[in-house]
């Protein structure tokens, strides 16, 4: 039966319009951060709505929805304001999970994914091992049918209002770095991990550093087979570099710089010169409409389990780099009165200088995930054929 | 060999420097600037000042910027001095005095990102003195002042006011601002000022107040060519000391070629930050149209650095307990300050400004100092 994706559209829309409240919708229209407390409602809202997963497989709780309306999906809570699903679990490790996770695995950890029980942050970069992630040191020894974790993670988004993280360890030393890797899921709350909050360039408190002291942990939350963590790793770095690379919401963004150029200009009259702003908005609007054409071809690949390649690469950087562009302006726009205003001693939010947060943020999006410098070496390892 | 030789050297950066780099880590308490008497610097000898140049000024600006710690400099020892001068004589040399000696401490109450001649404030004259009327947005509130500079736009013309800091109050609100230091809103609602608050008005003023911006522009210059500077040799250490896939960070080409970019730009900036002051010593008269290109093409430099200095530092660039990070940061904040770069194209750009700011040859020789 051939699917009426206008209707579907429609659907949608009408969904996003009565089902996201309005405060939610404010703050994503403004450009403030997102916090856990409008994720979690939101994926309550949507998971009610059988809507939970837009990407997952109908026999993991997903809508099993075909490409075409995973886009619109995107599209139109993009267009309504609406915030983006969470990506740590249903992005990155839920698709894991599916792959690799055992019966019992799928049956305990994909349900509190879909319902927003679970939260979790991702435990891979360490000190001295960012985008070289096959270096890294953290230790898991079995002991019966425990793993004992020993040692720390870094730049761990959201660590301390997460209640699960998965991680990669070692759990044996082997001559080719890449084996004897494995793939751990672990409860937050466990006795001996330690969260440290890391004070980042925007003001805002999302990163940290993470602890692991003699941490015990069932072996049954090992995902994948021991020292083959480095398949699941991969698996899901591949999936990691797609979503925040949303050409859905970059294009949220790009409205909303507009907006602010348009307001800013309009308030600054012949005072200030906005011309170049403008040239430069036309191009990132060009650089969106490419983009969303890359997303479109690279996700139908990934649903029918093609090769990737490189376009992960690709993409991550075209977006990483326009969203950049795009709070670069923003930064331009609002600079002045926003640079000397940037938090307030009150506490208020400064509307303003949250586009400073944002420019300041950006930065993050050509250094996390692997940096720029290693996803062109993985084009050009690719055109070169090393 | 590439160097990252001074601006102005000698024992005034050093002093400074030693200064920001047992500062750099503890939040400063007190009244630095003040205490050191860097206040008295450009201050005339008549007035119990050092009488020193600005060049000598931007060596103390230099070496606290080296540091990443923010002071105001730039506004406490060199616009007050240069905006007091504006005033009759005798009152301008009893208020000198009194900044020399540090017993009077003004600030200018300005927008820290607009020009200094662009005033907010509206004056008008009662019968017995006059009515400030308006709303300053992200004036410097880093240290504590006794007094306040006002620029008000009096009767179609700017005017120049000197006000007691307790007249004015409390600020309406207060922030950190993008690089760390303290900002504040500060409201004057209908305040009423005695005659002889006036300081200054008309081309008096006028004057004042663009030779006052003219200094903090070259001062912000050399600002950010001092944390240019810094942060190249902090990115470069940070490149030859790191590992990743088993090599120093150092032999990566892409890394070399961005750090061989951020020194050309950083060695461009110094040059024309030299030749803003040999320009402004010469007393050029396309100064304030040199002064403007300048601080449009240091933006442009400063975010170039500030961004591959983030980008090359990978995780540890996110983070603020890295001091080049906070020099990136200041970077970018010293970009926003007297004008952003849109409203100096803007000025730059109008048909009208070409001919009132003049075009004439500059000076290409000599030393900075």
């Amino acid at each position: 039966m051939s699917i009426d994706y206008a209707a579907f559209r429609r659907e949608l829309e009408e969904f996003a319009r009565k089902a996201c409240p309005p405060e939610i919708r404010a703050v994503v229209a403004a450009g403030q951060k997102v916090t856990k407390r409008e994720y979690q409602a939101w994926q309550k809202i949507c998971n009610a709505k059988g809507w939970g997963a837009p990407s997952w497989p109908k026999e993991a709780g997903g809508t099993g929805w075909d490409i075409k309306q995973r886009l619109i999906f995107e599209e139109v809570m993009a267009e309504s304001d609406c915030p983006p699903l969470y990506h740590h679990g249903l992005g990155h490790i839920g698709p894991v999970i599916i792959r690799f996770g055992t019966t019992e695995q799928k049956a305990r950890l994909l349900p509190r994914i879909l319902d927003g029980s679970d939260w979790y942050c991702q435990g891979y970069s360490e000190p001295g091992s960012g985008s070289d992630l096959a270096s890294l040191q953290t230790s898991a020894r079995r002991e019966g049918d425990e793993y004992v974790i020993n040692g720390q993670k870094i730049w761990t988004s959201h660590a301390h209002e997460a209640n699960m993280i998965y991680m990669l360890v070692r759990t044996s030393k082997e001559p080719k770095k890449q084996d004897g890797i494995s793939l751990l899921v672990v409860p937050m709350d466990t006795q001996g991990i330690t969260v440290r909050p890391i004070k980042s360039i925007d003001g805002w408190h999302h990163l940290n550093e993470v602890f692991f002291d003699e941490v015990r942990v069932r072996a049954d939350n090992l995902l994948g087979e021991e020292g083959k963590g480095w398949t699941c790793a991969k698996y899901l770095l591949e999936r990691e570099r797609l979503p925040p690379a949303n050409v859905a919401r970059l294009e949220l963004v790009r409205r909303q710089v507009t907006r602010l150029v348009d307001e800013a200009a309009a308030a600054a009259g012949a005072r200030r010169d906005f011309s170049t702003l403008r040239h430069k908005l036309l191009l990132c609007e060009a650089d969106v409409k490419g983009a969303r054409v890359l997303m479109a071809n690279a996700t139908d690949d990934m649903i029918h389990q093609r090769p990737l390649g490189v376009q992960p690469s690709v993409i991550k950087m075209i977006c990483g780099e326009c969203a950049q562009r795009l709070t670069t302006i923003a930064l331009d726009a609002v600079g002045p009165q926003a640079a000397q205003r940037f938090l307030a001693d009150a506490g208020e939010d400064v509307a303003e200088a949250t586009w400073i947060q944002n420019y300041m943020f950006t930065r993050s999006r050509t250094i996390a995930g692997g940096t720029a410098e290693v996803q062109r070496n993985v084009v050009a390892n690719e055109l070169f054929g090393a | 060999m590439a160097t990252f030789d001074s601006l102005f050297p000698g024992m005034l950066l050093d002093s400074a420097s030693r200064f920001a780099q047992d500062h750099v880590s503890t939040e400063v308490t007190g009244d630095p600037v003040r205490e050191l008497g860097w206040t008295a610097t450009i201050v005339p000898e008549e007035a119990g000042g050092v009488g020193a140049s600005l060049a000598d000024l931007a060596s103390i600006v230099e070496g606290v910027a080296s540091y990443g710690l923010h002071l105001p400099v730039v506004e406490a020892c060199g616009v007050v001095p240069v905006l007091l001068q504006a005033a009759a004589p005798d009152v301008a040399k009893r208020w000198l005095e009194a900044v020399a000696e540090g017993s009077a401490q003004i600030a200018p109450l300005t927008a820290l990102s607009a020009s200094l001649d662009e005033a907010t404030v509206q004056a008008k004259h009662l019968d017995i003195g006059f009515e400030l009327d308006g709303e300053v947005l992200g004036a410097d509130a880093s240290l504590p002042a006794s007094h306040y500079l006002v620029p008000a736009q009096l009767e179609g013309d700017l005017a120049l006011f000197l006000v007691d800091a307790e007249r004015i109050g409390a600020p309406a609100a207060s922030y950190r601002t993008m690089e760390g230091a303290r900002g504040a809103d500060l409201k004057l609602a209908k305040l009423s000022v005695p005659e002889g608050a006036c300081i200054a008005r008309g081309a008096a003023a006028r004057d004042s107040l663009v030779a006052a911006d003219n200094v903090a522009l070259l001062l912000n210059g050399a600002d950010t060519v001092a944390a240019l500077s810094a942060l190249i040799q902090h990115t470069l250490a940070f490149l030859k000391e790191r590992k990743q896939f088993g090599v120093q960070l150092s032999t990566f080409q892409v890394l070399r070629h961005r750090c061989a970019e951020m020194y050309l730009k950083y060695m461009g900036a110094k040059g024309l930050v030299i030749h803003c002051f040999h320009e402004h010593e010469a007393g050029a008269a396309d100064l304030r149209r040199t002064l403007r290109l300048a601080k449009v093409s240091l933006a442009e430099a400063a975010r170039f650095c500030a961004e591959a200095a983030i980008q090359s530092h990978g995780g540890m660039g996110m983070s603020e307990e890295v001091l080049a990070t906070r020099l990136a940061q200041r970077l970018l904040g010293s970009e926003f300050r007297y004008g952003d770069r849109l409203a100096h194209v803007a000025r730059l750009l109008a048909p009208q400004a070409t001919a009132a700011e003049g075009r004439n040859v500059s000076n290409l020789t000599g030393s900075a100092r």
